[in-house]
């Protein structure tokens, strides 16, 4: 019997969270939650020695029956366990990974309620890990909506003076997200029809039997004739059955030959601005993103890491992922709007951090900007935009980490992030010195680090895109100049000039060991990718052809 | 050693020298300076046997990634200009190495220093060898970079680093340009390597991107209109200067020029050669009025190479480069040493050592740096038997024959006549610097003593001395002949009109003239083009923003919040409901009055049979009455 490894990669940090929780073990709870995200990330490399570059299609996928009820002559709902990895996801499992380890391990900050802390940290591991892996659109949104507790008690219990504020901001932003993406849901469980779970259940096939494309095919013109009655019906799930139209039940009004309009956009364009305004309040975009800064300014260090790193990566996640393939035309259609979104907020974003004193806050709003790369990049609908834009997930992921954890060893130290109380940190600090240097740059985009590739295919796509105007790629490329200015004002402030402390009393000792060793792993690792870019390339390189071809 | 191994080793070798001189970083001692200064001269001994065994152009190829069906792969392509031009970079690498060993000797962490001058060696290499468009861009912006790094090398100096981040974000500025004008060339061409384009047509798009490499290409060449962090970046250690700011980085744009000659339109190289232009005259004319040392060969950097894109981007283009390479490294080692020796002398610091107004006789002190100081001023005026006669002898001709047989004969007499004004200043402000610094008496109050410089200063002197004679170029005196050097470089050469000749010793003889009259009289002005749209860019944007900030997010997060409370208040009222009229009304309204029902029917159950045989057959007959009527 093969292990199931992707129900694992859950199970484990749930476990854990468990025997947190109960609360026994309560000196080694850092320990324990290390080990749970270490054994994940052991299974994560022998996911990767397994895995296959050389398709598009779902591995090591794992399928259980979990609900199913009749509505009588409503027909059937069917919602499956599905799990599966495939180019997309896979690398964004990693970086949840290796992420969550090193927040865990940047935790010593937290003092208070040490076991019910990383018992939610492993509980938003968890979370996080069945977003990327779930196939399923209904176990995908239970995820993505499981996610908010854990996240709402990280910033509401350790957070900073503004907690309760931030943290209730946080809830209603993203719940409202989740509302969007609840009605778009139910339009679409509604209105399609899985063949495969109707062909089951008028036993046209018998459970295990191959299905083939051709037996879809009927099933498909049997219920458009009315041969299967309603009451046969099976509505899933399945992210895979809402891609394809032939699914879509002709009465319903996700048809497209649906005469439903409201407000000049038809019921398919509803949907897919409820899907992509829902996953773009957790990219975010601008004008949805204030909650992001508030958040960030107020969650703890390794909080941040995990809302930066990873939580941000699921709004792009969700547009890639269900968004595109449900409503590819739509999408086309609007591609111009979403590229000005995009551009919109890498400017916005960029000004804002130029005008920022508080450092967490600056990272916070470039953390827009560069995300707004993603958006520039999928609303291309070229090749290299998309994979620039997952390229720009991934190393995003890893720079604004290290942004993050840069920014907490100063705040550590003397609880104050105002940029103009720092000056000529270099003389005290110069291994700091030397690490933020390199994140900065590597931030703002300079070759040799992952920052440029991502930005830069992005833009690339944009730019050779048909469906949306190069003016937007232009005044993109203009976050980059901005870019280069509120990271070199920052350094220059902080960092270079005469000594200036507001605080004589501050003692500023450089970076512990501790603090070096994921400090310089995720630094080095900007590099490598930024070197090597083929490491993300490669991944992602079927999955992006292949769905390029099945949308044109 | 075979080429392709070669070619590996001087790619790298810089890269693997500066991660090696990171081990050396806390050394105190002088062993980083002389590593680093050993794998210089290794570098330059690999490029000349590279140069020597490559006879025909080498074009390398290795796998990177791909994306769909585009293939991104590391293209590298060597003809005779990038060959002559990293020989130059070799050779200004080298020299300013061995000056930094003497220069820097001081200085804590000097370690830094010299990692950085490899980071931008390896990218200067790496910019002259990419083919594969987006690797050129890639170096292009890491030359930028370690410009700023070197740029803020003395980072408690407040103005050092304004300086490093305005050169980088100007740079940045031309870097967009250039990376909007990269991605219409490949569109254009199809294509993503420089050796594969092939012209049939210009077009549109073609024109539009031409004009946007010239812009990108005025960022890193500090010309019009993004000149100004030239002169700033002076606040950077002197050798530096002349490797990055003199002899190479900045002529970054003039190599882009070059490599897009035969790719773009005639206009497009007159676009090259007006922008040169505006640059050639008006930094001519700042220089004129500086009194630092320092900033008015910046100044005059500006010029020259304003010179060399009025060249178009042609073989004249090239030729102008090469020989300013060697004298304009030479001039900025010889003012570091010049300022070294002062600030020797001068241990208190009591006088500006770089004012040329407080030096004065210098001629007769340091007798080897004056001598070659003043070797690479001809070459900057342009006299006979220095290098830069030939240069600009060449260019001259060039400009003059496509001014025949030109469409747009008046752009090319434009280019010609500022030339010829451009001689005179640059002559001007040249002797007059020389009269200054070596002529005359001491001006300052303090005794200067006679002084043997540094061996560490002779060497690199002396060689770039020799290189900048004409002999090297050609063996007439007063007319161009094809050398080997010319050979190596492939550049055709174009003679000039024997008119030029007499009108250029007429300017020299008028620009000496008035330098001799009026060296001293000219005020120290800090002329520049106002600073332009960038500072305002950036703050009117930050304005913008936190207005947005304040007004818009505040909005937004008001909406929200009110959101919210009515939601609660909704609850409030929904609770409110719950308690009076569901529980209230409804359930407990209900229950009393099945209660009172109850007490009501329950008198009817009396137990007895009768009766509910009684109303059994009542409620039976009312049934059958509704049915029947």
């Amino acid at each position: 019997m093969t292990l199931p490894i992707l129900s694992l990669i859950i199970c484990i940090p749930l476990l854990a969270a468990l025997v947190l929780a109960s609360g026994k073990l309560k000196g080694y709870a850092q320990q324990i939650s290390l080990g749970a995200s270490l054994i994940q990330i052991g299974l994560l490399i022998k996911l990767a020695l397994g895995y296959q570059t050389s398709t598009a299609t779902f591995q090591w996928v794992e399928q259980h029956d979990w609900i199913h009820f009749s509505l009588g002559s409503l027909g059937q709902f069917v919602a499956k366990y599905h799990l599966g990895i495939d180019g997309l996801s896979f690398g964004l499992i990693i970086l949840t990974g290796i992420i969550s380890s090193i927040a865990i391990w940047n935790s010593d900050s937290i003092k208070e309620k040490t076991s019910s802390y990383f018992a939610l940290i492993m509980l938003l591991n968890a979370s996080l890990m069945g977003c990327f892996l779930a196939k399923d659109f209904l176990l995908f949104y239970l995820f993505f909506e499981f996610m908010l507790l854990p996240m709402y008690f990280l910033i509401g219990i350790w957070g900073g003076p503004r907690k309760e504020y931030a943290s209730i901001k946080f809830f209603i932003y993203t719940l409202a997200g989740s509302l969007f993406i609840l009605l778009a849901l139910l339009a679409l469980g509604t209105s399609y029809i899985d063949p495969y779970e109707t062909a089951l259940a008028i036993d046209f096939i018998q459970p295990g039997q191959a299905f083939s494309a051709e037996n879809a095919q009927m099933i498909q013109t049997a219920i458009a004739n009315g041969e299967i009655a309603s009451d046969k019906w099976v509505h899933s799930f399945d992210a895979a059955v809402f891609a394809d139209l032939k699914n879509c039940y002709y009465k319903s009004i996700l048809h497209p030959d649906s005469a439903w309009v409201l407000g000049n956009l038809s019921a398919r364009e509803w949907a897919f601005w409820l899907l992509f305004i829902g996953f773009g309040i957790k990219l975010p975009i601008v004008p949805f993103h204030t909650w992001l800064p508030d958040a960030h300014v107020e969650a703890p260090t390794p909080v941040s890491v995990l809302l930066a790193g990873v939580l941000l990566k699921i709004g792009a996640y969700g547009w890639l992922r269900f968004t595109l393939p449900f409503f590819p035309k739509e999408a086309l259609e609007f591609s111009n709007i979403l590229s000005g979104i995009g551009a919109i907020s890498i400017i916005y974003g960029a000004f804002n951090a130029l005008a920022m004193t508080d450092l967490k806050k600056l990272v916070a709003y470039s953390s827009i900007s560069h995300m707004g790369f993603v958006l520039l990049g999928i609303a291309s609908f070229t090749a290299e935009g998309w994979q620039g834009a997952i390229f720009q997930l991934i190393s995003h992921g890893v720079l604004s980490s290290l942004l993050f954890l840069l920014v907490g060893v100063i705040y550590d130290r003397t609880h104050d992030r105002s940029i103009q109380n720092y000056s000529g940190l270099a003389q005290i600090m110069p291994a700091y010195t030397f690490i933020t240097g390199l994140a900065f740059f590597a931030s703002l985009g300079l070759p040799g680090f992952s920052g440029f590739i991502g930005e830069f295919f992005s833009l690339m796509g944009s730019f050779n895109s048909q469906h949306s105007s190069a003016i937007w790629a232009i005044l993109g490329g203009l976050g980059i100049i901005l870019g280069a200015g509120y990271f070199l004002w920052t350094f220059q402030k902080m960092f270079l000039g005469k000594q200036y402390l507001k605080n004589s009393e501050w003692l500023l000792s450089d970076l512990t060991r501790k603090e070096k060793l994921s400090l310089y792993f995720l630094g080095i690792s900007s590099l490598l990718l930024g070197i090597f870019p083929s490491i993300i390339f490669n991944l992602t390189d079927n999955w992006v052809s292949h769905l390029i071809n099945q949308l044109f | 050693m075979s080429l392709t191994s070669l070619f590996l080793g001087i790619l790298l070798l810089p890269w693997i020298s500066g991660i090696l001189l990171l081990l050396l970083l806390n050394k105190k001692n002088n062993v980083g300076a002389w590593f680093s200064t050993i794998l210089s001269t290794v570098l330059l001994v690999l490029l000349a046997q590279f140069s020597w065994l490559q006879e025909k152009d080498l074009s390398l190829s290795f796998p990177w990634f791909s994306i769909g069906k585009q293939l991104f792969d590391l293209n590298f392509y060597i003809d005779s200009t990038s060959r002559a031009i990293l020989l130059l970079v070799g050779l200004a690498n080298f020299c300013v190495q061995v000056f930094s060993i003497k220069y820097m000797e001081k200085e804590s962490n000097k370690t830094r220093y010299f990692i950085w001058v490899n980071l931008f060696v390896g990218s200067m290499i790496g910019l002259l060898v990419a083919d594969q468009i987006w690797i050129f861009y890639g170096f292009w912006e890491l030359v930028g970079a370690s410009s700023y790094f070197i740029i803020s090398f003395w980072h408690h100096k407040k103005s050092a680093i304004k300086a490093a981040k305005k050169a980088f974000l100007l740079n940045r500025i031309g870097d967009l340009a250039l990376l909007i004008g990269l991605f219409l060339l490949s569109k254009h061409f199809g294509v993503n390597q420089f050796s594969q384009m092939q012209v049939s047509t210009f077009g549109l798009l073609g024109g539009i991107s031409g004009f946007l490499l010239v812009l990108g290409a005025t960022g890193k060449s500090a010309q019009f209109p993004l000149m100004s962090w030239l002169p700033d970046a002076m606040e950077g250690p002197t050798p530096a200067s002349a490797l990055i700011h003199a002899a190479t980085m900045v002529t970054a744009g003039v190599f882009l020029a070059i490599k897009v000659f035969p790719l773009t339109s005639e206009l497009t190289h007159l676009t090259y050669g007006i922008f040169g232009g505006i640059s050639f005259l008006s930094a001519s004319i700042f220089a004129l009025f500086q009194s630092d040392i320092k900033k008015t060969l910046a100044y005059s950097t500006i010029s020259q190479i304003g010179l060399m894109w009025m060249g178009l981007g042609s073989d004249a283009s090239l030729f102008h480069l090469l020989t300013h390479g060697f004298f304009k490294a030479g001039l900025f080692l010889s003012a570091g040493a010049i300022i070294f020796y002062v600030h020797e002398q001068d241990k208190k610091h009591e006088i500006d050592a770089q004012d040329i107004n407080n030096l004065g006789g210098l001629l007769r002190k340091i007798p080897v740096i004056s001598i070659s100081y003043i070797i690479f001023s001809l070459g900057l005026i342009g006299l006979p038997l220095s290098s830069g006669f030939y240069s600009k002898e060449n260019l001259a001709g060039y400009l003059i024959e496509q001014s025949q047989n030109s469409s747009y004969a008046n752009l090319y007499y434009f280019l010609v006549i500022s030339l010829g004004i451009g001689v005179i200043l640059s002559t001007i402000y040249t002797s007059r610097q020389v009269l200054l610094i070596f002529g005359g008496q001491q001006r300052s109050n303090l005794e200067f003593t006679k002084s043997n410089s540094p061996i560490y200063f002779q060497i690199p002197l002396i060689l770039l001395a020799i290189l900048s004679c004409g002999f090297l170029f050609s063996f007439n005196p007063i007319h161009l002949s094809t050398s080997k050097l010319i050979q190596f470089s492939g550049i055709e050469l174009v003679e000039s009109p024997t008119y030029w000749l007499v009108f250029s010793v007429f300017a020299w003889a008028i620009g000496l003239l008035l330098a001799f009259k009026f060296r001293a009289k000219i005020p120290a002005k800090n002329y520049q083009f106002i600073e332009l749209f960038w500072p305002k860019l950036f703050k009117t944007g930050v304005r913008f923003a936190s207005f947005l900030q304040s007004k818009f997010e505040r909005t937004l997060d008001y909406f929200f919040d009110n959101l919210a409370k009515l939601q609660v208040i909704f609850a409030h009222l929904i609770s409110w409901l719950d308690r009076w009229v569901v529980d209230g009304i409804l359930v407990k309204g209900s229950s009393k009055i099945s209660y009172i029902w109850g007490s009501v029917l329950s008198k009817w159950q009396s137990g007895k049979v009768q009766s509910y045989w009684a109303w059994l057959s009542i409620t039976f007959g009312l049934f059958l009455l509704y049915f029947l009527l």
